[in-house]
């Protein structure tokens, strides 16, 4: 659905290039996720993708055309959630999406939508009286009330609460069902874990790994399994290679003589391989 | 669906409602009309259209800068560039519906005048002089607000206009200045143009080239603003908004 090859983009400003050649594609009813530090590039490479920033090298295209090609009718194919809050605070919710709405072609069920954020109920509250959660969730809404192709969403789940990010996410499931593509950029790996078929990881404007995350955790795993036991009145703690470990003789005998407390596999997670292959930690970055 | 063009129109004036801004400058309009409604004739004669000058010029500046400011602190612009309307009409719905506005406030003044103390307005001239004069300082206002970087900014922009364009301007109107030399000179002073369209349609003004030469220039002028400045940077001041 999108190409992009040898992409590089340099500020007007700039000394150097901020997008350092990178290539990438990504399937129509793909959820490909974008992870970086702040400054990797993340962004830059989203407002290139959906047209904001132009002047750049390389080549994109959408549905085999090159998006330069496009004129504004790109936008009706997809919609932009973007990180922070992008509403007339003194207008209602539903007043915000009545005007984005008849922008568009095509439009989606709006109530419908505003019920699945959970804001049906506010639509006719100033934006501006909204706390920050009611306001992404809104943005949501915003992104999608096009019925778009193709959704960007930067950093989706920033400032929602656990509940309100896991429905997002189920949304964002739903729309992939439905066929639709997302393209994702994100900071907070466990999201980027739960969602993405594909991750690339961005470091100074280059993509140093990109793969799905089950095979990331395997080629970076470590091949182990870790057992935890009781014995007398302390825990041991035993690990043995996974290769061969169903005819271990002694990983056998423990599960059968000892009162095993916690029994892992070495599998690692999508953050301890970015930290091992960028040497960045992302938290630090936040 | 209805035109774009309308739609983002409509958006924009109503966001003036609800952003106050139609409100002040009923407000303003009716602090100036009972100023000059308590001046005698004579008086009245010359403020009335220094007043609408005054309207169409700097008022014009401000009110457009307090949109696009409304619009950087709220980061709704990003919103705006990811809808299938072209930079074209985003600009052009800001430039009409803040024309729409200042001619609204501006015969509001006009017609209390004209029922309360008879003054004597041609009216095509008049909505002539206003419109061609609000548009041209609409648009300047927006390429003044692309390097505005807060209010202050905004205020600043307005009190360089003011002592730049707008005093002499004045003097000249009220008869300060009398010398041939500022007659001439004060041509390229577009606050001046706006006064000699707008005072034209008062009774006893005398129609000289000085009238189809300002009248020209508030054309010709907001053109060059609008597909010099205006249109061409809009992108790049927009995306810089978008934090970039």
């Amino acid at each position: 659905m999108f190409k992009v090859e040898d992409l590089k983009y340099r500020y007007p400003k700039g000394e150097h290039d901020v997008i350092n050649g990178i290539s990438f594609d990504i399937s129509e009813g793909e959820i490909f996720g974008f992870l970086g530090p702040s400054g990797a590039g993340k962004s830059t490479t989203q407002k290139i993708l959906i047209k904001i920033l132009g002047d750049y090298r390389g080549t994109i295209s959408y549905s085999g055309k090159d998006i330069t090609e496009f004129k504004d009718d790109f936008y009706e194919d997809i919609g932009v959630s973007f990180e922070m809050p992008i509403h007339f605070s003194k207008m209602t919710a539903m007043e915000n999406i009545d005007f984005f709405l008849k922008l568009y072609k095509n439009n989606a069920d709006v109530e419908e939508l505003m019920k699945r954020v959970g804001l049906w109920e506010d639509r006719d509250m100033m934006v501006g009286e909204f706390s920050k959660g009611m306001k992404i969730r809104l943005n949501i809404v915003r992104a999608m009330l096009n019925n778009p192709k193709m959704l960007f969403m930067d950093e989706p789940t920033n400032g929602l609460d656990p509940m309100n990010a896991m429905i997002l996410k189920d949304m964002i499931r739903e729309f992939r069902a439905d066929g639709g593509t997302v393209f994702i950029t994100s900071h907070i790996m466990s999201d980027i874990d739960q969602l993405c078929d594909r991750v690339a990881f961005i470091v100074e404007g280059k993509i140093i790994e990109m793969d799905s995350p089950r095979n990331l955790k395997i080629k970076y795993g470590k091949r182990s399994m870790t057992l935890e036991y009781k014995e007398n009145d302390h825990t041991e703690i035993v690990e043995f290679p996974l290769d061969g470990i169903g005819k271990n003789k002694e990983f056998l005998n423990l599960l059968q003589t000892k009162e095993v407390e916690t029994l892992h596999s070495g599998e690692t997670t999508l953050e301890d391989i970015f930290i091992q292959v960028t040497g960045v930690k992302l938290k630090n970055e936040e | 669906m209805k035109s774009r063009l309308a739609i983002l129109v409509k958006g924009e004036l109503s966001r003036l409602n609800k952003y106050n801004v139609f409100s002040i400058s009923i407000l303003v309009a009716l602090i100036w009309g009972i100023i000059l409604f308590f001046l005698n004739e004579d008086a009245l004669g010359s403020i009335l259209p220094f007043v609408l000058v005054l309207d169409a010029t700097m008022m014009s500046v401000m009110y457009i800068g307090s949109v696009m400011y409304f619009e950087k602190s709220e980061s709704t612009i990003s919103t705006m560039l990811v809808t299938p309307t072209t930079n074209k009409e985003l600009v052009m719905s800001k430039v009409i519906a803040n024309t729409i506005h200042n001619a609204f406030s501006a015969s509001l003044i006009i017609i209390v005048f004209i029922i309360f103390k008879d003054v004597d307005v041609k009216i095509f001239l008049v909505f002539l002089g206003i419109i061609s004069t609000t548009t041209f300082f609409t648009i300047a206002g927006l390429c003044l607000s692309y390097f505005q970087k807060d209010f202050t900014g905004m205020l600043v922009n307005i009190m360089i206009l003011m002592f730049g364009f707008g005093i002499p301007m004045a003097l000249y109107q009220f008869g300060v200045l009398k010398a041939d030399f500022w007659e001439y000179l004060l041509l390229i002073n577009p606050m001046q143009a706006g006064a000699e369209v707008i005072t034209a349609a008062f009774v006893g003004y005398e129609f000289t080239y000085k009238y189809y030469f300002s009248l020209a220039y508030m054309i010709i002028g907001a053109a060059i603003f609008y597909y010099g400045v205006a249109i061409p940077k809009f992108q790049k001041y927009a995306v810089k908004q978008s934090g970039v």
